[in-house]
């Protein structure tokens, strides 16, 4: 599992994630993930190279989630491919942290 | 595609490092018998998600405890039963409400291991043993 930042336009991180996230994927990004969270106003996770997403890999992504929240930012999904997007929908994620697939539907969420 | 297969056997110790020996296990033999994606996922998913318990909840990360898997295949479902000796627990009890989370500060992390196994396995039945737990979860392979 890789990760990748870009800032856009509108104070936006996007992180780029690439790999599986599974428990070896969850560990490798979490403390990047943890370092994001406390300097992100928008966080906008880019999951369409996620190939796999499990519960510990969800952990990865709702941890910072509530932080970026109470901090008073948003987060959200981006281009989750089905089965990734099945557990997301699966573990009801998807009512708290919008997922998206148009990327100009997403960053105007954000902003 | 064998009707019938010899159980095959994996034992591991209870580390989370040790999931990822399961789940090549596992696609090892989905890449012989070659299973659909959706198939694999909810294999690799369900191994993640069961030995995990087993290990955080059941064995409270103390490693140095064997985790027995058995897999075999029967009338097209492939069979994984997954032994150990911790406390009784049970994933297959009430389903979990699926009205929550409500809110993101609700959201419980790492909670949905139980809810993703309860959805993505074809079969689940919970044994519990004179010493410990028996999960068997089944996929169905037959052929689209």
């Amino acid at each position: 599992m890789t990760l990748t930042t870009e800032s856009m336009d509108g104070d936006i991180t996007r992180v780029l994630l690439d790999g599986r996230l599974d428990i070896e994927g969850a560990a490798a990004i979490d403390l990047r993930m943890n370092v994001l969270s406390g300097s992100a106003k928008f966080l906008l996770i880019d999951l369409r190279n996620v190939s796999f997403l499990g519960s510990m890999g969800l952990r990865s992504i709702v941890v910072p989630a509530q932080a970026v929240r109470r901090r008073g930012g948003k987060v959200a999904l981006f281009a989750p491919v089905p089965l990734v997007e099945e557990v997301i929908k699966a573990s009801n994620i998807d009512q708290v942290i919008p997922v998206f697939h148009e990327l100009e539907t997403a960053v105007a969420t954000l902003r | 595609m064998p009707i019938e297969e010899q159980p095959d056997l994996l034992v591991l110790d209870s580390r989370l490092a040790e999931v990822s020996r399961a789940q090549s296990w596992a696609e090892a033999l989905a890449d012989t018998l070659g299973l659909r994606e959706n198939t694999r996922y909810a294999i690799r998913l369900c191994l993640e998600e069961a030995l995990a318990n087993v290990v955080i909840h059941g064995y409270q990360n103390e490693s140095g405890h064997a985790i027995v898997i058995r897999r075999w295949i029967s009338s097209d479902t492939l069979f994984f039963a997954i032994e150990d000796k911790a406390p009784p627990f049970t994933p297959v009890g009430d389903p979990p409400s699926t009205s929550e989370p409500i809110s993101i500060e609700s959201l419980r992390p790492g909670g949905n291991g139980i809810r993703l196994l309860r959805q993505f396995a074809g079969s689940l039945v919970y044994e519990g043993l004179a010493e410990g737990n028996r999960l068997t979860i089944g996929f169905s392979i037959q052929p689209s």
